[in-house]
């Protein structure tokens, strides 16, 4: 499914040289949680990412005598500041290069576009060098590239990410497959501008309502129980419905009950949101169908996460 | 797997929640140490928090039970001074243990005509406000604060057992019933929620009046329980309490107080007529309190509590309907003008 994604991406890198390095990163579909955990002692701001391999993002990076990166197309400003400081970040074994992004990710969605340039950019120019570096140094590259970012360079994991400080808060463990049913919530898909969105100010009973649901994600994850997983997408959903509302949640909540999901999630910074269901179950094709045939939406796609 | 627990910073933190246990497979119990440690705590983390509570501030509380305890062993850890107005429920051992904690304790030893020792406690506690100008008072009955705590309890609910259907807890301060299934309904909103409190307490909805089993029941209704939240209550009697008490020790070693063996009762015959469910009972505190008394035969017989009491509730229509020892109301989230 990888592979005939990557060839399905319009508009193919193109930097063919054997020296380049070029990376890959999927998609996400918004968030299963958003919120704010206590970590260390203290309270961060956290999430939890539901990946999407309906789009990718690749990046290719030639390394060059140039003093420092281009980036094509230009506007993708973002992923040129994380292509030069991952550079500085490895002691510059490269002065400099030409950066190759595409992108079939749609824009201010909340698909993640903006967070797959920026990790795509860095794992190409470590492809390129022949160096590594863990997710977390990973991160907090992105969040420096560009103030906030999702935790893509986790792939299928389910992290508990500080999205603003670029750090794991905890690591669940390997997500169960998933099917989902998604859609836009905004009519004609207008998007959201992610950098414009006041953080949330959650009561202190909000606060401290985030702790069930993280404690009911480990036991999922553990579980590999979509199930359970879904009741705290949905909890997760009700909860920041006060901060970045969904029109018609109500509707979709009772499509959801109806259709039999496990539950709904939002991107909590964009304008699509999921059905979720079980991926293994036999039952999940049948009740796709009905829900999709049920929402009152203007588009709907669908999608699993990789097994 | 290791076997070397992470170290706790204090006592507090090594008690303040449960152990759960599966007792049949449908049932489990969270067992608690000293329950109210975690309210106590947690009211005041937030209190220094907001600035309300500093060096130098003493800490007044009326209590007659375990949140006192509470209490005393946070302000002794902290350094904060400590009165607690009791009344006569605070046996001498107890007021002993919060003397040795640094607390000042001060019995009401007559009830007011309305209100109960309730009242009496409340009226002396406004005393007390006036003779400290640097003071807190954590209010557990009002704080909001002390319901808002338990979500660390539901968080351990949730990742230990999942997605419980019935959670069942005595209702005194309506912290930990109220406060444990608010969180619990984010995750699971078909939660059924059994409130338990005894007879002739006001709560919900009884005659106030003098009551033999303590530790839960009220003479004023706390404005921390929120009754739209129960689906059924059960007011259970000293001497059914007393020996499902007995009963938890002698057959799964659960040496608890008489306030966790009515939640218990309750509990057991809950998950037995509901196989399919998966039960909680919250156990607010240990036995050691109650050697002398609810595990003494000897004072069981004195008292005229020494039988097992009813094996099944009457159900009622309405809270004050007369019974018998052991009645339950399908309450179903009603406020508690419209049950009244």
């Amino acid at each position: 499914m990888t592979e005939d994604l990557a060839v399905a991406a319009p508009a193919p890198a193109t930097v063919t040289d054997p020296r380049a390095g070029s990376f890959r990163v999927d998609a996400h579909h918004g968030e299963i949680l958003q919120g704010v955990f206590v970590a260390g002692g203290r309270l961060r701001r956290g999430l939890v990412t539901l990946p999407c391999p309906l789009y990718s993002t690749r990046a290719t990076f030639l390394p060059t005598e140039d003093s420092g990166t281009t980036v094509r197309p230009a506007w993708r400003t973002k992923a040129r500041r994380a292509a030069d400081l991952t550079l500085a970040r490895l002691g510059h074994p490269v002065p400099g290069g030409l950066l190759d992004i595409t992108s079939d990710i749609p824009l201010c969605r909340g698909f993640g576009s903006s967070t797959a340039d920026v990790t795509s950019a860095i794992g190409a120019v470590l492809a390129a060098t022949g160096r590594r570096l863990p997710p977390a140094e990973v991160g907090a590259l992105a969040v420096e590239a560009e103030t906030a970012s999702d935790s893509l360079m986790y792939g299928g994991r389910a992290v508990v990410f500080a999205h603003r400080e670029g750090e794991p808060i905890e690591d669940l463990g390997e997500l169960m497959p998933l099917a989902v049913l998604g859609f836009g919530t905004s009519p004609g898909g207008r998007g959201v501008d992610t950098l414009e969105l006041t953080p949330a100010r959650y009561t202190s009973w909000e606060i401290e309502a985030f702790r069930p649901l993280r404690g009911l994600l480990r036991r999922a994850v553990a579980d590999r129980d979509a199930g359970l997983l879904g009741r705290v997408a949905t909890a997760s959903t009700l909860l920041n419905q006060r901060h970045l509302p969904v029109p018609g949640l109500d509707g979709i909540l009772a499509v959801a009950r109806a259709a039999g999901a496990a539950g709904v999630q939002v991107a909590h910074s964009g304008d699509v949101a999921g059905l979720i269901f079980d991926a293994t179950d036999a039952e999940t094709p049948a009740r796709l169908e009905f829900a999709a045939a049920r929402l009152d939406v203007t588009e709907t796609w669908q999608f699993e996460t990789e097994r | 797997m290791t076997l070397a627990a992470p170290v706790s910073r204090s006592v507090v933190e090594a008690t303040e929640l449960p152990r759960i246990i599966r007792v049949r497979p449908n049932f489990h119990v969270a067992a608690f140490g000293l329950m109210k440690l975690l309210p106590a705590r947690f009211m005041l983390d937030r209190a220094e928090e907001r600035g309300e509570v500093g060096p130098g501030t003493t800490v007044l509380e009326t209590s007659s039970g375990t949140f006192g305890l509470g209490l005393a062993m946070v302000c002794r850890l902290r350094g904060y001074p400590l009165t607690i107005v009791g009344d006569p429920a605070i046996d001498a051992p107890l007021k002993r243990r919060l003397e040795h904690l640094g607390a000042r304790v001060e019995i009401c030893p007559e009830p007011s005509p309305v209100g109960g020792y309730q009242r009496a406690r409340l009226d002396r506690l406004e005393e007390l406000r006036a003779e400290y100008p640097n003071h807190w008072v954590p209010g557990q009955y009002s704080n909001p604060d002390n319901p808002r705590s338990y979500a660390l309890v539901a968080e351990q609910l949730a990742e230990t057992i999942g997605v419980p259907d019935c959670l069942v807890g005595a209702v005194g301060s309506g912290g930990s019933t109220s406060g444990t299934s608010s969180f619990l309904r984010m995750l699971v909103p078909e939660l059924t929620l059994i409130g338990v409190d005894t007879q002739r307490s006001a709560i919900f909805g009884q005659p106030d009046g003098p009551r033999v089993l303590r530790g839960l029941g009220n003479s004023l209704v706390p404005p921390n329980v929120e009754h739209t939240g129960y689906d059924q209550v059960h007011w259970i009697g000293a001497a059914e309490a007393f020996a499902a008490t007995r009963e938890l020790y002698a057959r799964h070693c659960l040496f608890m107080g008489p306030t966790s063996g009515a939640a218990f009762k309750v509990a057991d015959w809950f998950a037995r007529r509901n196989p399919d469910a998966t039960v909680v009972a919250l156990l607010p505190d240990e036995g050691y309190r109650y050697q002398d008394t609810v595990y003494s035969d000897e004072w069981l017989r004195a008292q005229g509590l020494a039988h097992a009491g009813a094996a099944e509730p009457y159900e009622v229509v309405a809270p004050n309907e007369p019974g018998g020892s052991w009645t339950w109301l399908n309450w179903g989230r009603r406020s508690l003008a419209d049950a009244s």
